[in-house]
């Protein structure tokens, strides 16, 4: 009797293409770094620092004018800056889940982008942390009045504060994403020191691998703070947004006082995170050379993750407006059912909707998650989608209060368009740079997950 | 002055083996290089547990604690404020900070902990670096290396490493 063959539709796409060795990997993940930058590189470079500039003249145009410059007003007294934080930090997120969250799940398939997610993380969340302190008016104060140091006027910190627990939580998931990914970085650093050509490439990578050799007796620890790390960074990505959430969450405004919040938030950064990640790396593996270790197999896997998340966000959406409906709160139905859907920010809410709700569900089928294209176009959709699911929340919440003498319409102003804008060009020049000079992919990971494929080690 | 006796291999399990067989055989200060973590090395050098875990979790316990009592005396103690009659010292407002500072403190203690004090680094000299061929070890070889101040010991290292199987065997001495 004939035995069946599998259907190839079922065997799981390969992590790795090609029949590859230490060496070869070596040089193709490397190759990147060692070659003189093309014009796509430098064009790109130039364009991010042109945007950089316009982000540094905005930053200094509020520091010095103050935030009257910005379009807030009583009651949208939170409106992009607070937008545009909360839309970086939950961008980061993603880096952190796939280096840390899928360590501990042991998915292979984390390997090949978990440096470049993570790299993706902390440029993020540098991103972020520009806006609390740049929205409270007098930054100078901020960093007085924020951290508690001992200070010579004996003030301290109200700690009962979502916004101080903001404060420790940003700052200790940068530092942490931060440590993480040096660590990481020491043996890749350690071999591009090894493989460098000119003495100065030595020399430079050489500081930063801090003396790595590779030893085995490092190799005992290192397995062991790696993962610990990743242990550790685990929470953060749950407990850093939901602190987050809880910016809104605690207040008593229609749309923002709801339990729904964490869990929201959170899905929501991982499905806008996941979006960022295949927005970035779909076009660098095509220049970068990298598809033969970001295969398919990746790229349908974040698809799925994206699908997920879109999900729990939806139902997070169903939630808000069912709960309140449920309560008869006539605030909380005001907000959900005539000023978000029908009132002057419609277009928004419709937007999205559609971004978040709609196009999503084009991954459910194989063809949309395996097609570069639809993916691609797809991340930038969910991107847009979630920065407008925070434009609902904060501004339509504000701009129609309790008591209708409050109203008043939210217009952005160039300066807040401008550090928009800004912090997405000053992002992708630091990514930029981060592409040039350090392995975009973790290359002993891959070598290790290279090794344990092809003795079929599990 | 110190000598390594180096020998090069190119499949990581050949490396573990010989380790296991040079280590058994009785040579002293060995060490394996590889440019990612090889399977059962820790067994074939004999190395100890290592204390990684017990730093974090220190870390990790001071942290909160720290965190917590500072929470509790600034709010209480040194500078309270009255926020609509809330309860000055609170519990569960608490909470979030203390889980960030202790997250904080063990992630601190684990790298700096690992690269100080367990890795010994930053060191950008070592002498297994004067030999050039050594370079490999970060990218594609598999090195050992025994550790030896008996010049007249070296010879009979070299010869073991042969037997053990090992390629391009030599050895270097740390720069005075």
């Amino acid at each position: 009797m004939a035995e069946a063959v599998l259907d190839a539709r079922l065997l799981p796409l390969p992590l790795i293409e090609g029949a590859q060795d230490d060496g070869t990997l070596n040089k193709s993940l490397n190759a990147y770094v060692w070659q003189a930058p093309q014009r796509g590189w430098l064009a790109l470079l130039l364009l991010g620092m042109a945007g950089t500039g316009v982000l540094f003249s905005a930053i200094a145009l509020t520091v010095a004018k103050g935030i009257g410059l910005w379009g807030n007003n009583i009651p949208v007294g939170w409106a992009f800056g607070i937008i545009n934080f909360v839309w970086w930090i939950g961008i980061g997120h993603a880096g952190t889940l796939i280096s840390a969250i899928l360590l501990l799940f042991q998915q292979k398939w984390r390997t090949s982008i978990n440096r470049f997610a993570e790299a993706m993380t902390l440029f993020a969340v540098m991103q972020a942390a520009l806006f609390p302190v740049l929205h409270t008016g007098r930054p100078w104060f901020a960093i007085y009045w924020l951290f508690p140091y001992p200070s010579t006027n004996s003030i301290w910190p109200q700690f009962k504060s979502p916004l101080m627990w903001d404060v420790f939580a940003v700052s200790t998931y940068f530092i942490t994403s931060l440590l993480f990914w040096y660590l990481g970085l020491i043996p890749d650093l350690a071999a591009l020191r090894d493989s460098s050509t000119s003495r100065r490439a030595r020399i430079g990578y050489g500081i930063f691998a801090l003396g790595w050799r590779g030893s085995a007796r490092h190799w005992h620890h290192y397995k062991i703070a790696y993962l610990l790390l990743a242990g550790l960074a685990t929470p953060l990505v749950l407990s850093v947004h939901t602190i987050v959430s809880w910016d809104f969450a605690l207040s008593i405004l229609p749309g923002w006082h709801t339990t729904i919040f964490p869990p929201y938030f959170v899905a929501g950064a991982v499905f806008s995170g996941f979006a960022m990640v295949l927005t970035l790396l779909i076009p660098a593996r095509r220049y970068m050379g990298l598809k033969h270790v970001v295969t398919a197999r990746h790229l349908e896997a974040m698809a799925k993750v994206m699908l997920l998340t879109g999900l729990i966000v939806e139902y997070g959406y169903l939630m808000e407006h069912f709960a309140a409906w449920y309560s008869g709160n006539e605030y909380e139905q005001h907000i959900f059912f005539v000023t978000r859907p029908r009132g002057p920010y419609a277009w928004a809410y419709f937007t999205q909707m559609f971004c978040n709700v709609v196009v999503p569900q084009m991954f459910w089928t194989r063809w949309a998650r395996r097609n570069v294209w639809t993916l691609w176009i797809g991340a930038v959709l969910v991107n847009v989608g979630m920065w407008f699911e925070r434009f609902n929340i904060i501004v339509t919440s504000l701009h129609q209060d309790f008591i209708p003498s409050n109203w008043a319409m939210y217009y952005p102003t160039w300066v807040d368009l401008s550090l928009l804008f800004g912090t997405i060009c000053f992002f992708g020049t630091l990514f930029l740079i981060f592409l040039k000079f350090l392995p975009a992919v973790a290359t002993s990971e891959v070598k290790e997950l290279n090794h344990e494929l092809a003795h079929g080690a599990e | 002055m110190r000598r390594f006796v180096l020998g090069e291999f190119t499949e990581p399990d050949a490396c573990v083996e010989a380790a296991r067989r040079l280590r058994e055989g009785g040579v002293q200060g060995l060490d394996a290089y590889s440019p990612y973590p090889l399977h059962g090395i820790d067994d074939a050098l004999a190395i100890q547990r290592s204390k990684v875990p017990v730093v974090a979790l220190t870390g990790g316990v001071l942290g909160a604690l720290g965190g917590y009592t500072l929470q509790w005396y600034l709010n209480s103690r040194a500078y309270p404020i009255n926020v609509g009659s809330r309860p000055q010292h609170g519990f569960w407002t608490n909470i979030p900070i203390t889980f960030e500072s202790g997250v904080l403190i063990a992630v601190l203690s684990i790298f700096f902990g690992s690269i100080f004090w367990f890795f010994r680094l930053p060191r950008t000299y070592h002498p297994v670096f004067e030999s050039e061929r050594f370079r490999t070890a970060s990218l594609d070889a598999f090195w050992i290396s025994a550790e030896t101040s008996d010049e007249n010991a070296v010879a009979d290292l070299e010869r073991k490493f042969r037997e053990a199987g090992a390629h391009k065997v030599h050895t270097v001495a740390e720069a005075t």
